[in-house]
């Protein structure tokens, strides 16, 4: 595989996360799956990244990839200036404080033994830093769990939008650079996520992070991100910021996303044809362009090129895709 | 109240009056399912949109007599479905005479396609067991007619399909095997419980467009149950939102969207977050959560949460009631009534 060039990298110096040529395999059976498979992005400080595609698509591969969970195959994961993809055992715990996490499944990510202020209270105690109850409670009130009540009890008596809050405190405790979100409110109901997303919103402002946000949902990465990355079988379609990608999306597998998506008020009557198929097996992704299967425009050279990043026909800056004949 | 929901000519195909369920919990006695009363006519979709916990699912296994009994603490109510001219009353039925309907005249499609296939048959032996149990085929009729009904359902290469394992498909081919599965017999009503929650978005339209497609030419009458709004909007010619267990709003599906009465379908409706909002647009969310089902508290379900609840709200239950042409609501101070401040 040759590495291809990456015009979507920003020149900036605010650059907090940067992602360069990421591939991650998988052993599966004899096989080898390429989960993840030259993808490159960066994220500035305090922007969200919305990370965006179907099951497969290896969207919370990268999530995990950029926590060196495990660490990537090959490529570059370059935090402050430092790439920890060459880090290992203390060096790399150590970094890591500064990078969290939060699930889809919330009850899950949770140790059903432990109690509230116990679970919240890991990392500080780990690193013995100070003042660790004052930072328990303050991190608590700030996703809005009463301390008072909550801390004593163990997840269980809690509900699944409840033991997100926990979560969410649980990664707030060290205080952060980078909160990357796997799929946190879809495992919750719609009454829900809406309070959880505002919470992340506050989280966000109140402690200065930077966020990536996978999430299948494109209503909801709408609602949280600055800007956007879609992916499909593990490769990058397309990436800008909200409005370029949603206003002007350029790659047909992201106008086809926005088009699926149920919407209340609107009729059905669309313009832009509905895909015809299912996603291929990541095990054996089509030659060329991935998307070339179930691709309206596709033609001979999409088989036989990969199409590399080029900035989009919308003309707005930092706005790119992945096709031979976007737009 | 029921008689009035509906002034129609014809005896509907389904009709559910006032059907209660509690169920046996490790907890205690679960209120899943309290006083839901609608009719479905031949032809037409029911949407049912509720969260989690709402009651949505129980009450569709209800209706298909799939609650395991010894679970099942009480049943009340009716259930009566339209066979050629005459009227059955299914919670009278017993299991036997249950089996005899369950594909012929009602069939269920689940949310988990790889949970709903028998993992170690070929999918033409599954396609071809209702077939063979309630039309009569013999093996080779009805291996040629799981062949029509794969074709119907659009999955490319039917044939070679009848003789592979579930797990050779995808999630949204499986889905349109149990769909397959579902119309074997013809049934005249179809319960589709969050039938593309677990497919991707992509996939998702294409089943729903298909279930649509499918339930329009056979003229089934097809209740279409979800979480999401988005769904059945375009989709259900009436919705019935449910909470905690019971119908709070029920309306043709244009009026709903254009003149919601009850303050959760509002509330529903608002939370869902909208691609026409800009960027970090602030969520309408609902504060508190869903109530436990086990000893409900008296009053409205949802006055812990609502922003129009008054004393009243903490006292009684609401009751479902006509507010105009087939729109009903059960809230003592609905949206747009004077007695509110807002």
């Amino acid at each position: 595989m040759s590495e291809t060039s990456n015009p979507q990298l920003r020149a900036r110096d605010d650059i907090v996360l940067k992602v360069e040529h990421l591939v991650v395999t998988f052993d599966v059976g004899r096989e080898l799956v390429q989960a993840v498979s030259d993808v490159s992005f960066d994220i500035a400080r305090g922007e969200t990244l919305g990370l965006v595609g179907e099951s497969g698509c290896g969207k919370s591969t990268v999530g995990r990839a950029i926590m060196q969970l495990p660490p990537p195959k090959g490529g570059k994961v370059i935090f402050k200036g430092q790439d920890i993809t060459q880090l290992e055992g203390e060096a790399l715990r150590k970094t890591r404080t500064a990078l969290q996490m939060i699930f889809q499944d919330p009850i899950s990510s949770l140790n059903p033994r432990r109690r509230v202020k116990d679970i919240i209270a890991e990392g500080l105690q780990i690193w013995e830093r100070p003042n660790q109850r004052a930072r328990v409670e303050e991190v608590m009130e700030a996703v809005g769990l009463d301390p008072e009540t909550a801390a004593d009890r163990r997840p269980h008596q809690f509900s699944g939008g409840q033991c997100q809050r926990i979560c969410i405190a649980r990664s707030l405790a060290l205080d952060p650079d980078v909160l990357i979100c796997d799929e946190p409110v879809s495992a919750l109901d719609v009454s829900v996520q809406a309070q959880i997303l505002n919470l992340l919103e506050d989280m966000k402002a109140r402690y200065q992070l930077t966020m990536v946000f996978v999430a299948h949902n494109l209503a909801v990465v709408k609602h949280i991100s600055d800007r956007v990355a879609v992916m499909y079988l593990g490769k990058l379609c397309e990436i800008g910021s909200v409005d370029a990608v949603y206003q002007h999306p350029s790659h047909p597998y992201t106008q086809a996303l926005l088009a699926s998506i149920p919407e209340l008020e609107t009729s059905q009557e669309d313009a832009i044809p509905l895909l015809q198929g299912d996603i291929p097996s990541p095990m054996n992704p089509p030659s060329g362009c991935r998307f070339r299967t179930r691709c309206p425009k596709a033609q001979a050279i999409c088989a036989q090129q990969e199409p590399a990043m080029q900035a989009s026909p919308s003309g707005i800056g930092d706005h790119f895709v992945a096709c031979h004949f976007p737009g | 109240m029921t008689d009035s929901q509906h002034q129609t000519q014809q005896v509907p195909l389904l009709r559910v009056e006032e059907l209660t369920v509690r169920l046996r919990g490790e907890a205690g006695i679960v209120h899943a399912v309290s006083d839901v009363s609608f009719q479905l006519q031949r032809g037409q979709t029911l949407g049912i949109v509720g969260e989690s916990g709402s009651g949505k699912s129980v009450m569709a296994r209800a209706l298909m007599g799939l609650l395991p009994r010894r679970a099942t603490h009480l049943m009340e109510g009716s259930v009566s479905l339209a066979v050629d001219g005459r009227v059955l009353e299914l919670l009278k039925l017993s299991e036997r005479e249950f089996r005899t309907l369950r594909g012929p005249r009602l069939a269920m499609v689940f949310q988990d396609p790889m949970t709903a296939l028998n993992p170690v048959l070929t999918l033409g032996v599954q396609i071809a067991e209702p077939l063979q149990l309630h039309l009569g085929l013999n093996k080779a009729q009805a291996m040629a007619r799981a062949l029509e009904l794969l074709t119907q359902v659009g999955i490319p290469d039917p044939e070679g399909r009848l003789r592979q394992y579930p797990h050779q498909l995808s999630g949204g081919m499986r889905q349109r095997v149990v769909i397959a599965i579902a119309l074997a017999c013809d049934p005249q009503v179809l319960l589709a419980d969050e039938p593309t929650t677990a497919l991707d978005v992509t996939v998702q339209r294409q089943v729903l467009d298909l279930l649509l497609a499918l339930q329009r030419e056979r003229q089934m009458g097809m209740v279409l149950i979800t979480h999401d709004l988005g769904v059945v909007a375009n989709r259900a010619d009436h919705i019935a939102v449910m909470y905690a267990g019971r119908i709070v709003e029920y309306a043709p599906t244009s009026r709903l969207f254009s003149s919601m009465r009850h303050p959760y379908t509002e509330a529903l409706f608002k939370s869902v977050p909208r691609l026409s909002d800009p960027s970090h647009t602030r969520l309408h969310a609902i504060p508190g959560r869903p109530p436990q089902l086990i000893d409900p508290a008296p009053g409205c379900a949802f006055a812990p949460r609502c922003p129009n609840a008054q004393q009243r709200c903490r006292r009684e239950t609401p009751a479902l009631a006509q507010i105009g042409d087939q729109h009903l609501h059960a809230c003592f101070y609905p949206i747009g009534s004077k007695e509110v401040g807002a």
